[in-house]
């Protein structure tokens, strides 16, 4: 029953996310198009947040999401402008662009840790944007792309496309929690050198959380420039997008894919309603949730439901044997 | 016997850059130690934090620019020079640093590493976020005459106030030599740095050390906020690239050697202010930095794992 209900509760869910554009004769109030508008942004944030706790399970913290999101969306924007892709076909361009960046210069950044691997995200980030600042003509300079026209005017469909970012990045996490590099990627975070001794191909597994991250961060960004329709290098390379996901992660809780869902659809309704009301500084709440996070829990919402959930149940299981114990003396 | 001759190697090497900039093109050399100048004092006060606390300060540059903002709000409200507001500030600055650290840093401390960078991370982004609030993006400037203050050599020209920074670096430098090795709380700082249960152990409290050895590196970095004011817009987001320089060039000088990071920002310094000085070079300079750090970085993890 309970099984069911684990696998029922979110496939229902799900369901009724995919859904939502179909009623918006019904209740506008919530498929409207402002509604659509504001769960498209929340989209692309909660698969950089997936895609951001996928890696940070190995215990390396990413600064860098902004960077692999823009070669994304510079990915996409240039297979549609000078290869002449299709718009659909140019999404999954961007995708495996940012992988094979990630691939060649895994080789190099995967044998940093800690420090030293985070502040070389953040500066390639920045060298990525700059590359691309100072490309010329072929990138568009500092007033960046213009494809002719997005993939859609449809807010629905538009929508849908948003939606299918984040199942992409679900379907790359739960693949990485159902299969051996769940373990592998925890052995590593755990302790390294344990890991090692035991036979972990720690680099292997590394490279493919880089790549697979990095793939799931270009196919968002290719998303976001086939609804949007500009690319500029400081829009595309914005610091929101690796501080958002991170912070949305952190406070949905780490380590597992409903956290960072769970700070996605938080955070995102609270970043849209104090945007409204305060135009400059707003982030200020996300540098404040990260710090608070961080001192008093760290384990985010999610992982102090489920060690709220485990207790629970052991407690339950204490007042059992008790029990049995009672009726057998 | 292999570290001297290593050593003068690398001096014959920077003297021969050195002089090949002068021949090319003499403004660079002035302009570049000028940089380096500036570099080098902002980065001093977290290499102490770093060699002592043990902690990479990811919310460095932001202190600077949260000080520069209060000087400039000061100044201008008393009417009064920048340079008159450095002290207050400074120790103003100080205190802050100081409840910030008894607030945060000090309950992270025995958290896992990536749990402080991510934390400081945090404190960066509130801090440059508040004072997004309080006075939007806008960036702000100071008119002095004397930050204009030229001088000719020859035919050449050029700006001489930037000079000041390179005296701040060099009195920091020689300032915390000094506090480490002759006062008694340096030297027992030093103490916790190289060993802080042997220190505690022999009566040092190390979490007043840390307490101070945050807050002094806040100061510090606070007086240079208000110097930086004299001379630079200031904006929100100013003080994230100088965090960025200050780790740089810390890591590339190594826990706790100072004078390594003298050198290493006299070498950003020359190498931006050469790529400024060609035309066609101008916009890739603010790239020099972030490949100069990545190599750092990459070389340091290889010596390490040879060590």
């Amino acid at each position: 029953m309970n099984r069911l209900l684990s696998f029922a509760l979110p496939l229902g869910c799900l369901a009724l996310v995919v859904a939502l554009p179909l009623f918006k004769d019904l209740a506008p109030a919530i498929a409207g198009p402002y509604p659509l508008s504001l769960a498209r942004s929340i989209f692309i944030y909660m698969a950089l947040a997936i895609s951001w706790d996928m890696l940070f399970r190995s215990g390396q913290v990413s600064f860098g999401i902004a960077g692999f999101f823009g070669l994304g969306i510079y990915g996409s924007a240039l297979s549609v402008l000078r290869l002449g892709m299709s718009p659909w076909l140019s999404i999954l361009a961007a995708g495996l662009f940012a992988a094979l960046v990630a691939l060649l210069i895994g080789f190099v950044v995967l044998r940093l840790r800690a420090i030293y691997f985070s502040i070389t995200t953040l500066a390639l980030a920045e060298i990525f944007r700059i590359v691309l600042h100072n490309g010329g003509s072929f990138t568009g300079g500092p007033e960046g792309l213009f494809i002719p026209k997005i993939i859609s005017s449809d807010n629905a469909t538009l929508y849908w496309l948003a939606l299918s970012g984040v199942v992409v990045a679900l379907a790359a996490s739960s693949w990485f929690e159902r299969s051996k590099i769940r373990f592998a990627l925890t052995a590593i975070r755990n302790n390294e050198l344990q890991a090692k001794s035991s036979g972990i191909g720690i680099f292997k597994y590394l490279l493919v959380a880089f790549v697979v991250t990095s793939f799931v961060q270009g196919i968002v960004g290719g998303i976001q420039l086939q609804s949007y329709g500009s690319s500029s290098p400081d829009s595309a390379f914005d610091a929101n997008y690796t501080l958002l996901p991170l912070a949305m992660a952190l406070l949905g809780g780490v380590y597992s894919t409903v956290g960072p869902v769970i700070g996605a659809v938080l955070l995102g309704f609270a970043a849209e309603t104090l945007k409204l009301r305060i135009p400059y500084g707003h982030l200020v709440v996300y540098g404040i949730i990260i710090v608070l996070v961080i001192l008093f829990m760290p384990d985010g919402l999610y992982g102090l439901w489920r060690k709220r959930a485990r207790a629970r149940r052991s407690a339950r299981i204490d007042a059992r044997m008790a029990a049995k114990g009672a009726s057998r003396g | 016997m292999l570290v001297t001759r290593r050593s003068i190697l690398w001096t014959v090497l920077g003297l021969a850059v050195a002089i090949a900039i002068l021949m090319w093109k003499p403004t660079i050399l002035v302009y570049g130690i000028e940089r380096a100048g500036l570099y080098a004092a902002v980065a001093i006060p977290m290499a102490l934090v770093l060699g002592i606390v043990h902690i990479v300060n990811l919310s460095h540059g932001e202190f600077m620019m949260v000080a520069a903002y209060a000087t400039y709000f000061s100044a201008r409200a008393l009417k009064i020079d920048p340079y008159l507001a450095l002290l207050p500030v400074s120790l103003v600055m100080a205190l802050f640093g100081y409840v910030v650290y008894r607030l945060t840093i000090r309950q992270a401390l025995k958290a896992p590493e990536l749990n402080q960078l991510i934390l400081t991370f945090g404190i960066a982004i509130a801090l440059s976020q508040t004072v997004n609030l309080l006075f939007t993006g806008q960036s702000w400037k100071m008119s002095l005459s004397y930050v204009s203050a030229s001088m000719s050599i020859g035919a050449y020209d050029f700006g001489v106030y930037d000079f000041v920074f390179v005296a701040a670096a060099i009195l920091l430098a020689v300032g915390l030599r000094l506090f480490l090795t002759r006062t008694k709380m340096g030297k027992a700082a030093l103490a916790v740095g190289q060993n802080a249960k042997g220190a505690a152990i022999v009566g040092i409290d190390v979490d007043r050390t840390y307490a101070f050895v945050f807050a002094l590196a806040v100061g510090l970095v606070g007086a240079l906020g208000a110097m930086f004011l004299t001379k630079q817009a200031i904006f929100p987001g100013v003080g994230g690239p100088y965090t960025m320089k200050s780790f740089c060039l810390v890591a590339m000088a190594g826990v706790g050697n100072i004078t390594g990071v003298l050198w290493g920002s006299l070498a950003l310094g020359l190498a931006e202010a050469s790529m400024n000085g060609v035309r066609e070079l101008r916009d890739w300079s603010s790239i020099v930095f972030f490949v100069l750090i990545i190599a750092t970085i990459l070389v340091r993890s290889v010596k390490e794992k040879k060590a």
